[in-house]
């Protein structure tokens, strides 16, 4: 499993010092840690803080350090409960964290309690960087953004919590733009990376090589799409993307659909399968075919399809072959959430303008 | 007429509703209205925010047991499917 983001203990770990112990002049950054990060961050992995110190330790860490973290959890607290709320605060699955801790009490708390997560000790995290779950396969352009992803995210939430009305009105209020394109050539590897890394909205569970990749962009008898996001708090830029295979029989199957956790609660899984459902029915087909391997992590998939009216045999065996979930395109299709501006773009018009 | 949902367990419900979607006005929410689309509008957040508090409550996991999450179609529809499903109180283990 691939590790997304890294939460840090400061002292002794993050810090070369303990911070309310070191007089008037706070410890400074562990040199090796503190490249280990860097790294880390570079190659679109975020950072947070779960530490048993004041809140202005965290602000004095970014400070020191130079990195942004997407979440800070400071006090007195249990750490496992720190790092549960990091969790939920950024969307995370808990077998996508790395925990880093100098005190092997912290270490075997968190462990015990969170059994997914990667527990390490700084020594440990040396060498971490060679290791494959901090290897990502490509570094994209949403890679290199992602820390700062997650603090217009944090800034979204901050002012959802503030805003007064219902989520529907405070989505309207965010202005979220959806764009749909066929795919090109260059937004393989991005795609290969939301392959790798997406689970809750993912119908296949496997990762899909990059020439792979290539080759369903080039075939004629397959439509690779891709949806970018964006609205007033920043630009996600490509978040989603679908496989359609287009079958002689009237059936058009929708053999991968993948979409960034960061976009849950959006509104664009839903704009992504009310624009498929449109884009089959004007191809001429009569029903669209969505195979989905199902499991505990991608039950919002799974909501996504029931709300737009795709339906499998309620029969079908629960293991490892896929259920195929489908509709048919006659009568009423699903709506574009109405907070969503859905527009279409061509591959051509977008070349060149970037993520 | 309701079917066989509990009243206690369609109150708890419509208070996880109006939580997960920030809106007040869905206490008071009819039993029969749909919970996708114009009715309450539950959307992938919201489903899942609302069926991991009704295992959490209830210890019924819907989405384990329902494939195509047809105790979702209304109030009524998952206070029945909780009420049949919910494991048997302490003691009675099988």
């Amino acid at each position: 499993m691939m590790v997304k983001c890294v939460i840090w203990d400061l002292d002794h770990t993050l810090l070369s010092g303990v911070y309310l112990e070191s007089g008037p002049r706070h410890p400074l950054p562990d040199p090796a840690m503190a490249e280990v990060a860097a790294t880390l961050r570079d190659r679109g992995i975020i950072h947070a803080i779960a530490s048993r110190n004041p809140p202005e330790a965290a602000q004095y860490a970014a400070r020191v350090t130079g990195l942004e973290f997407a979440a800070a959890e400071c006090g007195w607290g249990r750490k496992s409960d720190a790092v549960r709320r990091i969790i939920a605060d950024l969307g995370l699955a808990p077998d996508a964290i790395a925990f880093v801790d100098d005190d092997l009490y912290e270490r075997a708390e968190v462990s015990r309690a969170l059994p997914q997560v990667l527990v390490l000790s700084p020594e440990d995290m040396a060498d971490a960087v060679g290791w494959p779950e901090f290897s990502p396969p490509a570094v994209t352009a949403e890679a290199r953004r992602r820390n700062e992803m997650y603090a217009e995210r944090r800034r979204r939430e901050q002012e959802a919590r503030a805003f007064a009305g219902s989520r529907h009105e405070f989505l309207r209020y965010c202005g979220t733009r959806v764009t749909i394109a066929p795919a090109a050539e260059a937004d393989v590897p991005r795609l290969h990376e939301l392959s790798v890394r997406t689970h809750q909205f993912n119908t296949s569970g496997e990762p899909v090589a990059e020439p792979e990749l290539r080759r369903l962009v080039g075939s004629a008898e397959h439509q690779v799409t891709t949806v970018r996001l964006a609205d007033r708090f920043g630009d996600d830029g490509l978040v989603g993307a679908s496989v359609i295979r287009i079958g002689p029989d009237g059936i058009w199957t929708v053999t991968l659909l993948m979409m960034s956790c960061r976009a849950m609660g959006r509104g664009v899984i839903e704009a992504l399968l009310a624009w498929l459902t449109r884009a089959a029915a004007r191809g001429g087909a009569v029903a669209l075919a969505v195979p989905c391997l199902v499991s505990p992590r991608n039950v919002p998939l799974r909501l996504a399809l029931t709300s737009a009216g795709f339906r499998a045999d309620p029969g079908h065996p629960p293991g490892q072959r896929p259920a195929v979930f489908s509709r048919g395109l006659s009568g009423p299709l699903p709506e574009v959430p109405d907070w969503v501006t859905a527009a279409e773009a061509s591959a051509a018009s977008r070349e060149g303008t970037g993520p | 007429m309701s079917g066989g949902g509990e009243p206690e367990v369609t109150g708890e419900l419509r208070e996880i509703l109006a939580r997960a979607t920030g809106r007040e006005d869905l206490l008071g929410l009819s039993e029969q209205a749909p919970l996708f689309g114009d009715g309450v509008g539950l959307d992938s957040l919201t489903g899942t925010l609302l069926l991991r508090e009704v295992h959490r409550r209830f210890g019924v996991d819907v989405a384990a047991e329902d494939l195509n999450l047809d105790a979702l179609a209304t109030l009524d529809t998952l206070a029945t499917f909780i009420t049949e499903h919910a494991p048997a109180g302490p003691g009675s283990g099988d």
